[in-house]
């Protein structure tokens, strides 16, 4: 075959294929706007049939028998379960319990299509009970990451607590992203994931980095008193920068002064980073006992550092005076930030309206001539 | 040799680079169409609430470089102020605007002056001013003298407060949900994702009100109609390809997520370059690879922001020529990652195929067309094999935007009659002159001249912008490569 036949060869291929193209958009477009519309009068109608159905416990409106398999009528009672309480609810479930939307559910989560499991794990977590949980356990491990992360979605909306512990065991071993989905359902699930979440971050912390920080951030989130003085723990016998950094993070969240002394003692740490975040923590904490140590940080050689500490000054009690101080003070790097803060918490404009009512104190009058220098 | 063999010769080596084009390009769209069809589900199901009620999603700096603005500026803020994201700000940086865009900034958001210390991570232009805004909106405004767009998002780096951050323009509409789809990339790995790119699409002739898209439209004028089709091609049917494969060349600048300490550390954007999005974008790609730290850059594509593109031949030719150039800048800086294997996917496919394919085709194809009608002038042109060689090209044109439409049907914009017949019509015709005339102006690019080292000025027929003033500097708010 010479090379003018192929070419030959090859140009008709190219445009029966472009052919075939042009007709697959334009049906492509046609199908899918269709279809588009379609489900949209669908679900309408079926908005409209529940709608009669939730309002009176005997309607008789009828319902197509297999209802169960549209996935537009899935979407409307995910609507409907959404905004619904009371009696309405009750017949709702009632409904849903008819018409096998659950069994349906259940069944699609074991197809091969991986849509229809996607879409059966999402209505599942929304309107899945309590018949429900040992299918979502199962699928805790599933082969799809967006299965697990609705089955513990499923889980936390049915309020199902033994399963904290199931989803705190896997929190290592699953990637970021299920894992930080894990994160909220046991934050939906509250002080009852504490304990659990504790345990796991006091086991692995030395071992693991992602899964213990992770955990510490739940734990910082959900925001239990119970976890300071485990959290304190951690932060004594902690090797890893990230684990310091987020047991610092979480203890300031959680604001209890029981752990202001463990947090003082990191404030001498050669890492800034875990210098600034416990500046940050103990101006949280509002530690009066921090005062010393933030006016020290103030002088620090990392910006972060100053910064922080002249924030976390900002919000100590007496630690206005520090930030004056400061401001008035020698070191240029810790007047810079101390003006920062003040400027930040509004101090500048109190002080100008103070000079306007001509009841300025020295201080400030010091703290707009320095903001007008610096300018 | 004889002119005659040379001639031929020449002929088959193009004929022999086309081919491995073609090749190249569907390769493109194949690995595309399996990397879209991979997330289609997953972002079909839920993950955008889960992200936006979750309190782990992590905060978002969103940087707006704003010159001469004024009558946009207030509605584009507002427009970001509400994204749907859980937690953000927004760093306008007034670029030494000669309007009133700083003023119009501090009635519309009770902004105060605050006399901060400036951070200064990255070196920019001296900064006049810092600004707070005392309302609803966490708003800073930076006011500093022009230094130009890169200067500008430099300094936004720099007063940036968290730890990604969002670069864009003043004339860039987000669909509501775009920040956080792009952010979903980060939350998946966010030990290693440190650049996230959106999908861009032309908004010209679309419906918008008070900053947002009520109905996409095809545009009936050819010139922005084309370039739908072209923006379709490189979101939808290349940037897939290389994002699946970790080895994306360029994240745009109307939409790009960067993580912020690599972006300091890797110097931020450089001043005065013609294509800072793409050289930050390598930037970021070296530094990683030669520092060891674990990278991903990632594309979205259903992260969709809208933008105008230009209207009128003039406007687009010195776009074409400025891409072209800065093109032809970051080919200079990082031509030795080439086929290093120390720099992964990207030093051993994606670079090495840019160069190839993207840098050297508009002088390939240029031979082409000097070959032609020489061997036709002294009667050596076999014209049957020309002919079904133009038949080819043109076919295999047509397939790879029919291949691109095909792929953004998932999307499910433009799904009228109307636009599905204008969306055709232009692929078919746009081998038929236009194409050519991008090969010329990229041609020029290279060939340099004064034409080449303006910036020029991207004059917006606009939903809330109107056309600015010629600039001291490369403005700072100026339409972002593809």
């Amino acid at each position: 075959m010479s090379l003018l036949e192929l070419v030959q060869y090859a140009t008709l291929v190219v445009l029966v294929l472009d052919a075939v193209g042009v007709g697959t958009l334009i049906v492509l477009k046609a199908v899918n706007r269709r279809r588009r519309l379609a489900t949209e009068r669908r679900k309408r109608e079926y908005m409209r049939l529940i709608s009669r159905h939730v309002a009176f416990e005997y309607c008789t409106d009828p319902i197509p028998a297999d209802a169960a398999r549209d996935p537009a009528f899935i979407d409307a009672i995910i609507d409907f379960r959404n905004v619904l309480a009371g009696s309405e609810l009750a017949n709702l479930e009632r409904l849903i319990s008819r018409h096998g939307v659950v069994r349906r559910l259940i069944k699609d989560l074991s197809s091969p299509w991986k849509v229809k499991r996607l879409r059966a794990a999402m209505a599942l977590a929304e309107i899945g009970g309590d018949e429900t949980v040992d299918v979502l356990l199962a699928h805790l491990d599933d082969r799809e990451p967006e299965i697990r992360v609705q089955a513990a979605r499923g889980l936390g909306r049915i309020g199902w607590t033994p399963a904290i512990d199931e989803i705190v065991s896997r929190f290592g071993r699953v990637s970021p992203w299920v894992r930080a989905r894990f994160a909220d359902t046991l934050i939906g699930f509250g002080a009852d994931a504490t304990w659990p979440l504790v345990a796991y971050v006091m086991v692995n912390h030395r071992h693991e980095t992602a899964g213990p920080v992770a955990a510490i951030r739940t734990l910082a989130a959900i925001g239990d008193a119970q976890a300071v003085k485990p959290l304190m723990d951690v932060l004594e016998t902690a090797t890893d920068t990230e684990v310091t950094i987020a047991a610092l993070d979480a203890l300031g969240s959680l604001g209890h002064p029981m752990a202001a002394p463990v947090m003082r003692t990191a404030a001498t740490n050669p890492d800034w980073r875990i210098r600034a975040k416990v500046v940050t923590a103990l101006g949280q904490v509002g530690d009066v006992g921090a005062l010393e140590v933030l006016a020290t940080a103030l002088t620090d050689e990392s910006w972060w550092v100053r910064r922080n500490a002249a924030a976390a000054l900002g919000a100590v009690p007496g630690g206005l005076d520090r930030l004056y101080e400061a401001v008035a003070g020698d070191d240029r790097f810790a007047s810079d930030a101390a003006m920062e803060a003040l400027v930040d918490i509004g101090e500048l404009t109190a002080a100008r309206m103070r000079m306007e009512g001509g009841i300025a104190a020295p201080r400030d009058l010091a703290l707009i001539s320095h903001v007008e220098a610096h300018a | 040799m004889t002119l005659r063999t040379a001639l031929q010769w020449v002929g088959y080596g193009v004929f022999a680079y086309f081919i491995l084009m073609q090749a190249y390009i569907l390769t493109l769209n194949m690995i595309s169409a399996w990397a879209l069809r991979r997330d289609h589900h997953l972002n079909r199901f839920g993950r955008v609430t889960e992200m936006l009620s979750s309190r782990t999603t992590p905060p978002v700096t969103i940087v707006i470089p704003a010159f001469n603005e004024e009558v946009g500026i207030v509605d584009a803020v507002r427009s970001m102020s509400l994204l749907k994201y859980p937690r953000f700000e927004i760093v306008v940086v007034n670029d030494g605007s000669k309007d009133g865009t700083l003023q119009a900034l501090i009635d519309a958001f009770r902004l105060e002056k605050v006399a901060l210390p400036y951070r200064p991570d990255i070196e920019t232009k001296p900064v006049r001013g810092l600004y707070r805004g005392r309302g609803a909106v966490d708003i800073t405004v930076i006011d500093k003298e022009n230094g130009g767009r890169a200067d500008a998002l430099n300094a936004g780096l720099n007063a940036a407060r968290y730890p990604y951050v969002l670069c864009t323009d003043a004339d860039v509409i987000f669909e509501g949900d775009a920040l956080m789809r792009a952010m979903a990339r980060v939350v998946e790995d966010r030990e290693r994702t440190v650049a996230v790119g959106g999908n861009i699409r032309p908004i010209n002739e679309s419906e918008v009100a008070l900053g947002h898209l009520i109905e996409a439209t095809v545009p009936r004028r050819l010139i922005p109609r084309m370039q739908v089709l072209e923006y379709v091609r490189t979101f939808l049917g290349v940037r897939p390809a290389w994002s699946a494969i970790n080895g994306l060349p360029l994240i745009s600048g109307a939409f790009g997520v960067w993580r912020r300490s690599i972006a300091v550390a890797v110097g931020g954007f450089t001043p005065g370059h013609f294509g800072e999005d793409m050289d930050m974008t390598m930037k970021f790609h070296r530094h990683c690879r030669a520092q060891g730290i674990p990278n991903r850059i990632m594309y979205e594509p259903t992260a969709v922001a809208w933008t105008e593109v230009p209207e009128t031949r003039r406007v687009l030719r010195r776009q074409r020529i400025r891409w072209h150039r800065g093109l032809i800048q970051v080919v200079r800086e990082f031509l030795p990652l080439a086929f290093r294997p120390r720099y992964g996917v990207l030093g051993m496919v994606t670079w090495p195929a840019i160069v190839a394919f993207e840098f050297l085709a508009p002088i390939v194809e240029f031979i082409g067309w000097i070959v032609i009608p020489v061997a036709w002038a002294i009667g050596w042109l076999a014209w049957e094999p020309f002919l079904w060689l133009l038949v080819l090209a043109f076919g295999m044109g047509l397939l790879n935007s029919l291949v691109s439409l095909l792929l953004d049907e998932a999307h499910g914009y433009f799904d009228s009659k109307r636009d599905t017949a204008r969306l055709l019509v232009m692929a078919a015709i746009e081998n038929l002159g236009f194409r050519q005339l991008t090969v010329w102006w990229r041609i020029r690019a290279m060939l340099g001249g004064e034409a080449t080292k303006t910036w020029g000025n991207m004059e917006r027929q606009g939903f809330a912008t109107k056309t600015a003033t010629a600039p001291p500097a490369p403005p700072a708010s100026s339409a972002s490569r593809p």
